[in-house]
């Protein structure tokens, strides 16, 4: 079974999207915030990655440079989750290398749809 | 009365003159050679010249013209025994006495001509006091003009002092001001440098001055040797002024601005001030009073404008954040329900999934009503982004027309399009074009009954061609080019004319939508008119009440990419 990392500081949308994506017959490893979600990132090498921008400690554009910089994680799929918010405008133009982006509030079946995209 | 001179090298003469002269005339002067002449005039008033023509040391014509350089409307009278004189000599002088003229005669030419001098004198000095005051009328104009060109407290006065420099030229003013800066201010203006002990001086005399005005009231503002601030302005630094400066005339007036106070100036000078120095002084002082006042009014209205922009920023700024406070939760609400309906915690009832719809339908509707809120707060701060792009209008209406088709067909109403084909391609953002185009069909469903039609209309036109019956039509006399216009023609109730153009303005929708029972924020025709100006274009609407309305837009046929800066500047 594929694997997928779900990073997001809102529980409910992590639930709601571990919900969805177990149906479709992924494996989820779930993290609430930014420095669990790389740690477990570099232990399980999931499959595809999905991410939130805003964040507490490390946020999302930070973790995705990271594994994309990083020859051992750079060809991890990683699906965008933003907000459009202000704080999150500040950071616009920084490289974050990610792959998908997908706008806050979001249908689950376009997520589901995205994430098959890469996964088949 | 006059003062005589005689200029002649002949006792005789002198003697005769004398025994005639002296006696009605106050003061008899003679004089025999040059050196004496110019002596004599210097210290002594001369009115008239009496001087003989038979001079041997003496040149006569040298003589005259200094005379008459040295004193004002002098009476020169050539004593000579011939009529004929040169011509030189008679263009200097007043007139002649011939010496076999009688006693008599004599002493009437030469009162005749003390007269003349008397009114002479009196003539030139009316025309001296007549310059005065027009010198005076015309710095009181210029002040008045400077006044009128400033709204800075600072200049004001400064404007003030300099009118009074130069028409009164004082020695010292002391200008007691509150609107100079925050604290009192005492501003000194000096020909001469003041002495430290001078200077205390001054500044208590200044203090007691202000306390004075308001012998029998609260003193407005407690002033005291501590708090007022002393601002020097010296106009000639190496004399120093001294104490004589109290013993100086001087003038003392308020600055009153009607309902408050501004300050107080005194003024000092060694001459004593006349009737006419005392009114103009008043003048001035009372001249600045109004545009003080209107630099104070000045002042609080920019105050004002800034803590209104400082009010605006800090709305726009909770309107984003609350926004985005309200859009979180709306996702894992709109998760749990696509979970729900998606039957994969099994399935629901018939009326589960009704009231799961229900609730569907309001989390989107809250969605694009905070999309909106968050989308006119980003334009007005200049802070929306545009993806220029070459693009087609015609996949941006197939777009539209795809996603409204189900919901036309739910309420009964025939939708179709109606393109001109092969339209150019233009420079746009197709997702903004796209955003407009989607709230006007929703507007126009909103609007149109069961069984009625709505039409998107799409072709190439020339400005001169793009006309309209409506309020709109000098904004469409201002398009110049080739455009692409889009209608959304719709056979629903129609805008009275009086509201058309309301209907894009911001603040009535909203005050409306609140009466209206059809949804929507009403920020979509302000957004949709904010979004076509971006593009350069102009978006207008045709109405008919009970017929239909045709909202339209037109954009700019351009091969070039819109300037994203203009843009942005032109939405602030």
């Amino acid at each position: 079974m594929k694997k997928i990392l779900i990073v997001d500081d809102e529980q409910d949308i992590v639930e709601s999207l571990k919900f969805v994506l177990e149906n479709c017959d992924y494996t989820c490893y779930c993290a609430y915030n930014g420095e669990d979600g790389l740690k477990l990132a570099r232990e399980i090498i999931p499959d595809l990655i999905i991410l939130d921008v805003m964040m507490p400690r490390i946020n999302g554009f930070k973790i995705s440079r990271l594994l994309k910089f990083d020859e051992k994680y750079k060809n991890i799929p990683i699906l965008m989750v933003t907000a459009r918010s202000q704080e999150e405008d500040k950071l616009i133009g920084e490289e974050t290398g990610a792959d998908e982006y997908i706008t806050k509030p979001f249908d689950l079946d376009d997520v589901v749809k995205t994430v098959q995209k890469y996964l088949g | 009365m006059g003062n005589i001179l005689l200029i002649s090298e002949n006792t005789d003469i002198y003697n005769k003159f004398k025994s005639l002269l002296n006696k009605e005339f106050n003061n008899f002067n003679f004089c025999c050679n040059n050196t004496s002449i110019f002596d004599l005039i210097e210290i002594s008033p001369i009115d008239i010249v009496i001087i003989d023509n038979n001079l041997t040391d003496i040149n006569l014509c040298l003589v005259i013209k200094k005379i008459k350089s040295k004193i004002e409307n002098v009476q020169i009278l050539l004593l000579t025994d011939e009529t004929g004189i040169t011509e030189d000599i008679s263009k200097l002088i007043s007139g002649i006495i011939l010496k076999n003229y009688s006693d008599e005669l004599i002493q009437t030419t030469v009162n005749s001509h003390i007269r003349n001098k008397e009114k002479l004198d009196n003539l030139s000095g009316k025309n001296k006091d007549l310059a005065d005051s027009l010198y005076r009328l015309n710095v009181l104009y210029n002040t008045s003009s400077q006044f009128a060109g400033t709204l800075d407290t600072k200049k004001l006065l400064m404007y003030m002092i300099e009118g009074l420099d130069k028409s009164l030229s004082f020695d010292l003013t002391c200008t007691i001001s509150f609107g100079f800066e925050q604290e009192p201010v005492l501003i000194i203006n000096s020909l001469y440098d003041i002495s430290e002990e001078l200077m205390s001086a001054l500044k208590l005399r200044a203090i007691l001055n202000y306390k004075s005005l308001f012998k029998n009231r609260e003193i407005p503002f407690e002033i005291d040797d501590k708090n007022l601030k002393i601002v020097k302005y010296i106009k000639n630094p190496t004399g120093k002024l001294t104490f004589n400066i109290f013993q100086y005339d001087n003038m003392f007036a308020p600055i009153d601005l009607g309902d408050n106070f501004f300050g107080c100036i005194e003024i000092f000078k060694e001459n004593p001030f006349s009737t006419d120095d005392a009114t103009y002084f008043q003048t001035i002082v009372q001249q600045v009073s109004l545009p003080l006042k209107s630099a104070g009014l000045y002042k609080e209205i920019i105050e004002k404008n800034e803590e209104l922009e400082k009010l605006e920023r800090i709305k726009s700024e909770f309107i984003s954040i609350v926004s985005h406070e309200l859009r979180t939760p709306l996702t894992p609400i709109k998760n749990a329900l696509s979970i729900l309906s998606s039957g994969r915690c099994g399935t629901l009832g018939e009326n589960a999934n009704k009231f799961i719809d229900m609730a569907k339908r309001n989390v989107e509707n809250l969605t694009s009503i905070i999309n909106d809120i968050l989308d006119i707060n980003k334009i007005e701060a200049g802070k929306m982004d545009f993806n220029y792009k070459l693009m087609n209008i015609h996949s941006v209406i197939e777009n539209v027309k795809t996603n409204f088709d189900c919901v036309a067909k739910e309420h009964e109403i025939t939708f179709s399009t109606n393109e001109q084909e092969n339209l150019p391609d233009i420079y746009a953002d197709s997702q903004r074009l796209g955003q407009v185009l989607t709230n006007l069909v929703s507007n126009a469903i909103k609007f149109t009954p069961r069984g009625k039609s709505i039409t998107i209309h799409s072709e190439l036109k020339n400005a001169q061609d793009i006309n309209t019956n409506s309020c709109f039509d000098s904004e469409l006399k201002t398009l110049n080019g080739n455009y692409i216009v889009v209608s959304v023609v719709d056979e629903g109730i129609g805008i009275k004319e009086e509201n058309l153009l309301k209907a894009f303005d911001k603040f009535t929708q909203i005050e409306n939508s609140l009466s209206r029972k059809v949804g929507g924020t009403g920020l979509g025709l302000p957004i949709a008119k904010q979004l076509i100006k971006a593009h350069k274009g102009t978006i207008w609407c045709d109405s008919e009440e009970n017929k239909g309305s045709s909202f339209r837009f037109a954009l700019p046929v351009t091969t070039e990419p819109a300037d994203n800066k203009t843009i942005e500047k032109e939405l602030l």
